[in-house]
C-alpha cells in the first residue's frame, strides 16, 4: 500500500476490519442525505394540485430541505465533536423519520416546509457529517477507497428510491408514501448503530518519526520537548480560546489548505449541480421525448455509480495518493471542460456521449470532495472543517440552479448556461492546481524543518541523558 | 282577383302536401337525413384511395353539413361501372347504393351528411363494389392523456381530480363531471351538495374537488368536455383507503429497524465482553470508559503539537 500523507492521529487507524462495516453504514447515511431530497420531487405534482399552489412554491420544499441540510453542518459538527458520530446519526435518523410522519398529516404547504424542509433537512445534516467524519477515524492508508465507496451511496440510493417512491405513490398516494418513507429513512439509525467509535487503545501506537536516537533515549527525547511545546502552546492558545473554539475549530480559517479548499469550492458549487438539474430539460429542448431525456439521466447515474469507487481506488495508488490534490484539481477542471464542450454535442448520440463524460466528471469530483478535505486538515479537525464548509457552500448550492435558470430564460438558449457552468468549474480547477502546487511546496519545506528540529532536540536530549548518566555514576561512585 | 287567390291557395296546398310528404319520410335511427333542410355551415372532406382501405379522422366542433368525397383508382380490371354505397358504423345506409362510372380512370363517390348531434357522429364509410373502402371517423376533440392509474386518497381526506384538454385543440364550452353508479353515469351538481363537491372550470382544464371522502366514493369519475356537437368523455379512477393500509408496512419496517439495531448493539456488547475477559483489567478498560468528549480533548492536545509543525 502506498505511504499515507501525514497523519495527525495519535493511533494507527485499523484500515479494515470493522471499518468496512462503518463504510457500509456511511454508504447508507450519505446515500439518504443526498438522494432523499431529490427523490421527493416525484410527489410534487400531486401535492401541488392538492394544496392548489404553483410549481415554484412546491419546489421550495426541496430548496428548504437542502438549505437546512447545509446550514445544519456546524451544529452537526459541534455535536460530533462532543458526542461522537453514532448518537448524532441515530438522532438524525429519528428526526427525519418524525419529520416525514408529521408531514403525512400536513394540512397546509407551510406545514410541509417546516416538517420536510427544516426538520427533515436538519436530520439529514446530522446524518451526513458524522458519516464522513467516522471514515477518517477508521481509515488512513485505504481512506480514498473508503471515501469513494461511501460516496457511492448517493447514486445507488437515488436509483433505488426513485422507482420505490413511484411504486409507493401508486399504491398509497402521497400521504401514505410519506408515512412509509418515514419508516424507510429510520434505517439510518441502523447505519448509525454500525458506527462504533474506534477503540483507540486496542490498536498499536503510532510509531514516531525515525530519528538518529535509539531506545529509551528516543522516547524521553520525544516526550520532553513535546511537553515543553505543549505548555508553551497551551499558554498562547488558552488566551485566544473562546467559547466557540471549544465547540468548533474556528482556527481552521487560518489553515492555508482549508482556505484554498473553501475559496475554490464556493466558486465551483455555483456550477456544480445546475447541469444535472437541466440535463433533461435541455434534452427536451433539443426535441427529444420524455423517455429519452429520462434515459440520459439514467446513463448519467449509472456512470456516476461506477466511477466513484473506481476513483477511490485510483486515488489510493502510490502515484496519486501523495499528490491527491492535483487529482482533485484535474477532476474539477475536467468538469469545466465537459460543460464548455456540451453545446457542441449534436443530436441524441452527442447528448449520450456528454452524459457519459459528465457522469465520469461528476463522480470523480464527488468521490474526492471530502477525501481531499480530510487530506488537507487531518481526520480530527475534519468534523469542524466539513461543518464550516457546508454552511458556507449553502449559498452557491442554493443560488446555482436559479441563476442558471435565469440565464436560460434571458437568452432563451441553454448554451450560455453551459458556458457559465463550464467557467465556474474550470476557473476553480486551475486555481486549485496553482494553489496546491504552492501549498505542497510549503508543506514539504515545513516537513523538512520539522525533521531538522526533531533531530536537533533529539541530539540535545541524548547529550543531556549521557551527561546525567555520568553525574549519577559519579554520585554513586562518590 | 279570385283567380290569383285560387292560385295562391293552390300553391299553399301543394306546399303543405309536399311538407307532409317530407315529414312522413322518417329516417331510420341509424341513417341520417340525406337531404339537409336547415341552414348549417358546410364542410368538405375528401380522400383519394391508393390501396384497399384507409381511415381518416375528422374533428368536429359544431353542427355542420358535411360533404364527403371518395376517389378510388380501381384495381387490375377496371370495369366501366361498379356499385358504391355508404355505411355508418358498419351498417349500410338505406338508399345510398349508386352505380359509379369510371371517369378519368377513377371512381368517385360523394355524399352530403347533416351532422347535428351526437348520434350523427361515428364512422362513415364509402365502399366501392365491396372491395375498397375509406372510413371517415367523425368525433369531437378527444382528450389525449388519460391517467391510467387510480388516484389514492384517504377516508376523511379531500381529493382533487383533474381533466385536461390539449391546448392545441379547441376550447370546450364547459365541463361536466359524472359519477359512475349502478345505472351508468350520474351528473354531479355541486349546488346540491356544496360541502361535498366543488367544480372549478378553467378553459382547457377542470378540477373536481371532493371533500370528506368515504370508501363508498371509490370508483370511476367521468369528466365531459362540452362542445356544441357533443361531449367527449374521459375518466379518472379514485381509490379511497383507510389509514391502516400504509400503517402496516410502516410498523413492519420500524420493527425491522429495531431488531437490526438491537442485534448490532448486542453483537458489539458481546464482542467487547470477549475483549474484556481476554485482556483482563487492562488500561484498555479504563480508557474505554472515557467519553468521546474526553477523547477529543486528548486529540486536541496532540493536534496543538501538530499545529506548530
Amino acid at each position: 500500500m502506498p505511504p499515507a500523507a501525514a497523519s495527525n492521529l495519535d493511533y494507527t487507524p485499523p484500515d479494515g476490519g470493522w471499518g468496512w462495516a462503518v463504510v457500509f453504514g456511511s454508504f447508507i447515511s450519505i446515500g439518504f442525505s443526498y438522494a432523499f431530497p431529490k427523490s421527493l420531487t416525484i410527489y410534487f405534482k400531486e401535492i401541488q394540485e392538492y394544496f392548489s399552489v404553483s410549481y415554484s412554491q412546491i419546489a421550495w420544499v426541496s430548496s428548504v430541505m437542502l438549505a437546512s441540510m447545509y446550514a445544519g453542518g456546524p451544529v452537526s459538527s459541534i455535536l460530533v465533536n462532543r458526542y461522537g458520530s453514532r448518537p448524532v446519526v441515530m438522532v438524525g435518523g429519528v428526526m427525519v423519520s418524525t419529520a416525514m410522519v408529521l408531514a403525512s398529516f400536513g394540512r397546509t404547504i407551510i406545514h410541509l416546509y417546516l416538517c420536510v424542509g427544516v426538520i427533515g433537512g436538519l436530520g439529514l445534516a446530522f446524518n451526513l457529517q458524522p458519516a464522513l467524519t467516522i471514515i477518517g477515524t477508521y481509515f488512513q492508508v485505504k481512506r480514498p477507497m473508503a471515501n469513494g465507496l461511501a460516496m457511492t451511496g448517493s447514486p445507488v440510493v437515488l436509483s433505488t428510491l426513485a422507482p420505490l417512491n413511484q411504486f409507493l405513490f401508486d399504491c398509497f398516494g402521497w400521504r401514505g408514501s410519506f408515512l412509509i418513507l418515514g419508516s424507510i429513512v429510520l434505517n439510518c439509525c441502523v447505519a448509525g448503530s454500525l458506527m462504533r467509535p474506534v477503540n483507540k487503545n486496542a490498536l498499536p501506537k503510532l510509531k514516531a518519526e525515525p530519528s538518529e536516537c535509539n531506545g529509551p533515549a528516543a522516547e524521553e527525547a520525544a516526550s520532553a520537548p513535546s511537553a515543553n511545546l505543549l505548555t508553551e502552546e497551551n499558554q498562547s492558545e488558552s488566551r485566544s480560546q473562546g467559547c466557540v473554539d471549544k465547540l468548533i475549530d474556528v482556527s481552521l480559517f487560518r489553515h492555508r489548505g482549508f482556505l484554498i479548499y473553501l475559496v475554490g469550492n464556493v466558486v465551483m458549487f455555483f456550477g456544480f449541480f445546475a447541469p444535472v438539474v437541466f440535463l433533461a430539460p435541455y434534452a427536451k429542448h433539443q426535441g427529444m421525448d420524455d423517455y429519452s431525456a429520462a434515459f440520459l439521466l439514467s446513463i448519467f447515474a449509472l456512470v456516476d455509480m461506477f466511477i466513484r469507487p473506481a476513483t477511490g481506488l485510483l486515488g489510493n495508488t502510490k502515484w496519486i495518493r501523495p499528490r491527491i490534490q492535483y487529482f482533485f484539481s484535474f477532476a474539477v477542471s475536467y468538469n469545466g471542460v465537459c460543460h464548455l464542450l456540451c453545446p457542441l454535442a449534436d443530436g441524441y448520440v452527442g447528448l449520450v456521449v456528454y452524459a457519459v463524460f459528465f457522469g465520469l466528471a461528476f463522480g470523480m469530483v464527488s468521490a474526492l470532495l471530502f477525501e481531499v478535505l480530510m487530506d488537507l486538515v487531518g481526520a480530527h479537525r475534519f468534523s469542524s472543517a466539513v461543518g464550516l464548509v457546508t454552511i458556507i457552500e449553502c449559498g452557491p448550492v442554493l443560488l446555482g440552479p436559479p441563476i442558471s435558470g435565469a440565464l436560460v430564460d434571458i437568452y432563451g438558449d441553454y448554451k450560455y448556461m453551459y458556458y457559465a457552468c463550464g467557467v465556474f468549474m474550470l476557473v476553480p480547477g486551475i486555481f486549485f492546481f496553482i494553489m496546491h502546487y504552492y501549498n505542497y511546496k510549503k508543506l514539504d519545506e515545513e516537513r523538512r524543518q520539522a525533521v531538522a528540529v526533531d533531530m536537533r532536540t533529539c541530539e540535545e536530549a541524548v547529550e543531556l541523558k549521557t551527561s546525567q548518566d555520568e553525574k549519577t555514576t559519579h554520585e554513586t561512585d562518590g | 282577383m279570385s283567380a290569383s287567390w285560387k292560385q295562391l291557395f293552390f300553391q299553399i296546398l301543394l306546399l303543405l302536401i309536399s311538407c307532409r310528404h317530407i315529414n312522413t319520410k322518417t329516417p331510420g335511427p341509424t341513417s341520417p337525413p340525406l337531404d339537409p333542410i336547415s341552414p348549417l355551415p358546410t364542410l368538405e372532406r375528401s380522400y383519394v384511395l391508393k390501396g384497399v382501405s384507409h381511415t381518416e379522422r375528422v374533428e368536429l366542433l359544431n353542427p355542420v353539413n358535411l360533404s364527403l368525397m371518395c376517389t378510388w383508382a380501381g384495381n387490375q380490371n377496371k370495369p366501366s361501372n361498379i356499385t358504391g354505397f355508404w355505411r355508418k358504423d358498419g351498417e349500410e345506409i338505406e338508399n345510398s347504393r349508386v352505380t359509379v362510372q369510371l371517369e378519368n380512370e377513377q371512381y368517385n363517390l360523394k355524399q352530403k351528411f347533416s351532422i347535428v348531434s351526437e348520434e350523427n357522429l361515428g364512422s362513415y364509410s364509402c365502399v366501392f363494389g365491396g372491395e375498397a373502402k375509406i372510413d371517415f371517423d367523425l368525433a369531437a376533440p378527444q382528450i389525449g392523456d388519460v391517467r391510467d392509474k387510480p388516484i389514492v386518497s384517504y377516508v376523511g381526506d379531500s381529493v382533487v381530480m383533474t381533466c385536461k384538454m390539449e391546448e392545441n385543440k379547441p376550447k370546450p364550452n364547459t365541463w361536466n363531471w359524472y359519477m359512475a353508479n349502478d345505472t351508468g353515469k350520474e351528473q354531479i351538481f355541486p349546488a346540491a351538495e356544496p360541502q361535498r363537491y366543488e367544480i372549478k372550470n378553467d378553459g382547457w382544464k377542470t378540477k373536481l374537488l371532493v371533500y370528506n371522502l368515504t370508501e363508498a366514493d371509490s370508483g370511476l369519475f367521468y369528466c365531459g368536455a362540452v362542445y356544441p356537437i357533443s361531449t367527449t368523455m374521459s375518466h379518472v379512477e379514485l381509490k379511497v383507503i383507510s389509514f391502516y393500509e400504509p400503517l402496516k408496512p410502516f410498523i413492519a419496517i420500524v420493527v425491522e429497524v429495531i431488531v437490526l439495531v438491537a442485534a448490532i448493539l448486542l453483537y458489539e456488547r458481546s464482542q467487547s465482553k470477549k475483549d474484556y475477559t481476554a485482556a483482563g483489567n487492562g488500561p484498555g478498560d479504563q480508557t474505554n470508559s472515557l467519553t468521546p468528549g474526553e477523547n477529543n480533548a486528548l486529540e486536541e492536545s496532540s493536534s496543538m503539537r501538530q499545529r506548530k509543525v
